[in-house]
């Protein structure tokens, strides 16, 4: 058995330390409450939003006027509005002004062009805008620096790898020490626990390069680590069996579609879409985020591929484009394409689909960010009810952190590491260490992938059927029983990542037993035995989740 | 994909090892001179190393397989007009 | 630069030790050939797709079958290995068949391990049987030494890299010496070669472990071959015609006619319209026939499909196991073993694997010889003369004869390392060795596999197009010219692998010039532009040529019948 360090000791435990983790933890803090932020790297440059972001969802009163119904709407109509609960968006945008407000003022460049807030970009030809276009290139390291500030304690190289339930509400959790080479345990006993692990990748086969499983629009270390953990205590899940794909450059995998100012075409010329001829810094090239699988299907019709073209794009407009992608932290990608002579003003780059990645589906969260779980929260892009990516992690992030915070007084610190879960898990992971040889965690890692592409896959050109999912869910199975009796492990580093792929396991069985349930077909949840969109279905939501052993799954309503 | 450290001009800080999103580094500072790329097939080329290197000693190529594809976008015209 | 360890003259030089170069080689040999070389990439005693065995040789014996060898060649044309074949070729190899047969018995190995000239599965209902069965566990062993009785000289370790014409005529070759970490080069000058590499692997995307590059049906070392030729100017046919194998999910091994059940759905429903229980006569061809079943059932929702041996006999178990190690699936027995897999109680399900380039390559007579004088090729890498064991054995036969002949009018190269193309090959692999920063082969066959995935895939669910193919083969062309600017290589090992991608990029090229040139829609090679299958076409074979001058040209001839 691997050996456990002293437990620790905190009111607040943030699991994971990115744009969501942080501002809960600032939040939490400022209630006065003890705060620690485990993090699996370094809160200074981890999760996907490590080296920048440059749009913030917001509805900012004095651009877009008293009815926040009318930015309400364009939220719920752009790429990531189709899965909310509608009370908690309107909380999110009520309180995102005033979350701008704060990271300017702790040094987050809100206003890049001038003395106010501005809006660009991401939207419809003639419709409000509800993203305001900012310089996040130094988030990461601006809210590491307030968390410190505001008394918060971060612990890196300390991803959590489970949690800890007694008497029905959370009492902390189990960390897995990989600051060195041999791995460690540390119990963390909490009265209240955040999750933000930000989003699910590694879950299908990389669409890009498929030979490189790290080779992700979003951060490949983020592997649905909240939901696996979450799940194993009997949080509820919501969404978790629609799918979601990004989409961007090929084969270099990088969100950050949008901050591109061009037009999409066929190779005769031809636009893709219908939206606009000529793209600006204020309206770019939508089509995308309306037609999800457009460079897939032009490749399926072979009328492809399809390029952006920037050239008939304004140098200035080109300029401020290079400037939006240091911003959005692509600037691996500048540095690329100016190693190579890759010049967007002469060159039209080929666009594609991305695999199938969790965001914006997962943990089943109330208005004030608790999950099903008494005393557990949730923020960010693993929260299945509500999504507004970046902004929604930090203000849902400071809502949790506030009342968690808040909150956390009236509950007891238990001694958590007495609980039997807590040697169960230790036991489990061990033996991956102790075992001398056996299969590597990469191997089961791309077993899931595999396994997920073939009976799990998305839409429009991929089906699911009872016959499938439950073939998948029996191959999930075998290979779970396998990799726990195969699995060798020789370093603390290949631990944490043999963990991960037991969580992607999780992931990927929440989903099938998800999909089986809806039967219908919706977005890219196709069935093939359902073939219709049951309209029954349109405001309610599929919750999932596991009771003794027992997968349970229930419709409910969505909260308007 | 991975990054590639230039021994002349790193001066053995860490920083990179301390900071990197996926933990590819290791640097034991009482054994070793300058960090070591151990798993450079889980570099999410996040450039995090590269921008926060205090000595630019770091440089990231990027592998094959993840060749920008692209095109003069002179040629996306109908093909009548190109010849 | 890497070195020049050894310097070598021969009559005949023989390009893989496999089924096609070993009967090459003996042929060769008794023809009279006094330097016959063998160079082969791995160990000739267990390389190729036919390292572990077969059990199945296509043949024709009238004793079995009776005088008329026409209803067997029909069956034989309609088998999975008869696509888009010389009716000629096919003919002359069934009626050849049984002498190199009797010839495998008399050096020993076992043609009729029941007793008898035993032809079962691999067939429709009813119809004859091609396919002998035999326990082919040792053929490589004993070819081995059937090569070392003969005097032939078998280079291990060689793998063959560039080969040289002078005056329009094949001179040489240039090998590495891999048998030891440092490489050297090895020069062979000969007025005849012939190839004999097998399939070509590794140009698609994995279609069951998309990770990884090895998990392939036949043997993934086998890799470009093809593309020896072609950088010399011969003619490559059919390559723009799609071969999927299928078989077992996910590890993938050939031998999927090896099992012996029914194709089912998960309700239970057979597959296919064949068979209703497992005939060990016929098998069940379904998947031969219908060759995306296994995709379909994926794509429609209705699969998987599983193959359900449940309801044989224990006998007819017994005997399709021991038919298996046979085949050379040993692997694939020990995992099921030790795993508790047993097909009397499990049904395991079945896949369509990537495609591969199987019976698609050089265009050749009925001697093996290619468009280029002194250049034969024989076995899967040939485009027009049938594939798999049976016909490899035979075409290396007649091959070997016709070079003996060939090679005693003609010389190799006079100096081979003054050769531009040898010359340029072994700079630029000595480039890969000096560079201490790059990239890894595996990056640049990985990208290569995308490409081929994105711009030349096949049908039915993914379709070519001008536009595919032209972006495929610019994105190619960057691919190629970065590679050759950056590639890497520590040792001998991975300077082979890095030699294998470049004949790699050339098979890919080859396939995407052809598949422009087929304007029409054929079997799984779907074009969206051009959605018809066109009848005049149906009689004709496209032949694709790479001009000394680099330029590709492209022309239709008539099947020979």
């Amino acid at each position: 058995m691997l050996e456990f360090n002293a437990p620790l000791s905190t009111d607040v435990l943030v699991v994971g330390g990115g744009i969501g983790g942080l501002c809960a933890a600032i939040a939490s803090a400022r209630t006065g409450a003890r705060t620690m932020v485990a993090e699996k790297a370094d809160t200074r440059r981890s999760g996907s939003g490590a080296t920048g972001n440059d749009h913030f969802a917001c509805y900012y009163p004095k651009a877009h006027g008293s009815d926040i119904r009318v930015i309400l709407k364009e939220l719920r109509q752009s790429l990531v509005g189709a899965y909310h609960d509608e009370k908690l968006s309107l909380r999110f945008l009520e309180e995102s002004i005033h979350m701008v407000d704060r990271w300017q003022e702790w040094g987050i460049n809100m206003k890049p062009f001038g003395d106010d807030y501005e809006f660009m970009g991401h939207a419809y030809p003639g419709r409000p805008r509800i993203w305001l276009k900012y310089d996040g290139h130094n988030q990461k390291q601006v809210l590491t620096r307030q968390a410190k500030k505001e008394g918060v304690e971060i612990v890196n190289h300390l991803p959590v790898i489970d949690l800890i339930e007694m008497d029905g509400e959370i009492a902390g959790a189990l960390a897995l020490d990989v600051s060195k080479d041999t791995p460690t345990f540390t119990v963390i006993r909490a009265r209240k626990v955040v999750l933000s692990t930000g989003t699910a990748n590694r879950l299908y086969p990389a669409a890009g390069s498929p030979g490189w499983p790290f080779n992700t629009a979003f951060c490949p270390a983020c592997t649905g680590a909240a939901q696996a953990q979450a799940w194993r205590i009997g949080a509820k899940m919501v969404n978790m069996e629609m799918p979601n794909r990004h989409a961007g450059p090929k084969f270099f995998a990088r969100a950050g579609k949008s901050t591109w100012i061009g037009v999409y075409r066929y190779p005769n010329g031809k636009l893709l879409g219908p939206f606009v001829d000529r793209a600006t810094r204020y309206v770019g090239d939508i089509t995308c985020d309306v037609w999800n699988s457009a460079y897939t299907d032009v490749l399926l019709n072979g009328s492809g591929p399809a390029y952006i073209d920037c050239t008939q794009t304004k140098p200035e407009d080109l300029a401020f484009m290079r400037e939006g992608m240091i911003s959005e932290g692509l600037t691996t990608l500048v540095d690329y394409m100016d190693r190579t002579g890759l010049d967007v003003s002469r060159h039209a780059v080929e666009f594609m689909q991305y695999e199938p990645h969790i965001i914006g589906r997962g943990l089943e969260i109330d208005i004030d960010g608790q999950t099903s779980v008494p005393g557990l929260y949730a923020a960010g892009d693993m929260v299945g009810n509500f999504r507004a990516d970046i902004a929604g992690a930090a203000v849902y992030g400071w809502i949790a952190g506030g009342h968690a915070g808040a909150s956390a007084a009236s509950c007891e610190l238990k001694n958590a590491e007495t609980s039997p879960w807590v040697a169960e898990r230790a036991q489990l992971y061990s033996s991956f260490v102790e075992r001398e040889s056996g299969a590597a965690w990469k191997e089961a890692n791309l077993a899931v992938q595999q396994i997920m592409d073939s009976y799990a896959a998305a839409g429009p050109h991929r089906l699911r059927s009872a016959t499938l999912l439950t073939a998948g869910l029996k191959y999930m199975a075998d290979l779970r029983k396998n990799a726990i009796n195969e699995i060798s492990v020789p370093d603390a580093h290949s631990l944490m990542r043999a963990i991960e792929t037991l969580d992607l396991m999780d992931n990927g069985e929440i989903v099938m037993h998800a999909a089986l349930e809806r039967k219908e077909t919706r977005g890219m949840h196709q069935r093939s035995d359902y073939t219709f969109t049951n309209p029954l279905l349109s405001d309610k939501f599929l919750e999932v989740w596991q009771e003794n052993g027992t997968v349970r799954t229930e419709w409910r309503q969505c909260w308007n | 994909m991975p990054p590639v450290i230039d021994p002349s001009k790193c001066v053995g800080c860490g920083t990179c090892a301390d900071i990197c999103n996926s933990n590819i580094f290791v640097f034991d500072r009482s054994r070793d001179k300058m960090p070591q790329v151990k798993f450079p097939e889980e570099c999410w080329h996040c450039d995090s190393c590269v921008l926060d290197c205090p000595k630019g000693a770091i440089t990231l190529r990027i592998p094959l397989a993840f060749t920008l594809l692209h095109v003069d976008a002179g040629s996306l015209k109908p093909q009548e007009a190109k010849s | 630069m890497i070195p020049v360890s050894k310097t070598i003259d021969a009559d005949v030089v023989i390009v893989g030790g496999g089924i096609g170069g070993a009967m090459a080689a003996i042929a060769a040999s008794e023809s009279g050939a006094k330097r016959v070389v063998v160079l082969e990439k791995c160990h000739v005693k267990r390389s190729g797709s036919g390292a572990t065995g077969n059990d199945h040789f296509s043949c024709y014996i009238p004793e079995v079958h009776g005088d008329d060898v026409e209803p067997v060649l029909t069956a034989l044309m309609n088998s999975l290995v008869g696509q888009a074949k010389d009716v000629e070729l096919m003919r002359l190899h069934l009626l050849e068949s049984f002498d190199i047969v009797k010839k495998w018995e008399e050096w020993g190995i076992n043609m009729r391990p029941l007793g008898r000239w035993n032809f079962q599965g691999h067939a429709l209902p009813g119809k004859p049987r091609a396919f002998l069965k035999f326990d082919g566990r040792k053929q490589k062993a004993v070819l081995a030494e059937q090569m070392k009785k003969h005097g032939v000289t078998v280079l291990n370790h060689h793998p063959v890299v560039e080969l040289a014409k002078e005056n329009g005529r094949v001179c040489g070759a240039l090998a590495i010496d891999a048998s030891t970490p440092d490489p050297s080069f090895v020069l062979v000058s000969a007025p005849c070669v012939i190839l004999s590499t097998g399939l070509t692997h590794r140009l698609y995307v994995n279609g069951t472990t998309p990770n990884y590059l090895f998990n392939t049906a036949h043997c993934p070392n086998n890799a470009g071959g093809q593309a020896l030729g072609w950088r010399i100017g011969a003619s490559m046919v059919n390559m723009e015609i799609p071969y999927t194998h299928a078989g077992t999910k996910y590890l993938q091994r050939a031998g999927k006619a090896t099992w012996i059940g029914v194709y089912r759905y998960p309700d239970g429903k057979p597959l296919g319209p064949f068979v209703t229980k497992p005939d060990p006569e016929y098998g069940d061809v379904t998947s031969d026939i219908w060759n995306s079943a296994f995709l379909d059932v994926m794509h429609n929702g209705r699969g998987p499909a599983y193959l359900d041996c449940s309801e044989n006999t224990p006998e007819t178990l017994a005997y399709m196991r021991k038919a298996m190690f046979d085949e050379g699936l040993s692997a694939l027995i020990a995992y099921m073993d030790a795993k508790g897999i047993d097909p009397a109680r499990h049904a395991v399900e079945f896949t369509r694997f990537e495609p591969i380039l199987h019976g698609r390559g050089l265009d050749v007579d009925k001697n093996g010889q290619t468009t280029v004088p002194g250049l034969y090729a024989a076995g899967d890498m040939v485009g027009n003369a049938g594939c798999g064991l049976g016909l490899a054995a035979w075409m290396g036969w007649r091959a070997g004869h016709a070079a003996a002949a060939d090679a005693a009018n003609s010389t190799g190269s006079a100096d081979l390392a003054s050769n531009p193309a040898i010359k340029a090959k072994m700079e630029l692999l000595s480039s890969f060795m000096s560079r201490n920063i790059g990239a890894e082969w595996q990056e640049a066959n990985i990208a290569l596999t995308q490409i081929m995935s994105d711009y030349a895939n096949v049908g039915p669910y993914n379709v070519r197009s001008e536009t595919l193919l032209k972006a495929g083969l610019g994105y190619l062309a960057q691919l190629r010219e970065e590679t050759n600017a950056s590639m890497k290589a520590s040792c001998s090992h991975t300077l082979m692998r890095a030699a294998e991608v470049l004949d790699l990029f050339d098979c890919a090229e080859c396939i995407m010039r052809s598949a422009l040139e087929r304007k029409e829609t054929r079997g799984n090679h779907k074009r969206s532009d051009y959605t018809f299958t066109n009848p005049l076409l149906a009689d004709k074979m496209l032949d694709v040529t790479r001009k000394d001058d680099g330029s590709v040209v492209t022309s239709w001839r008539n099947m020979k019948h």
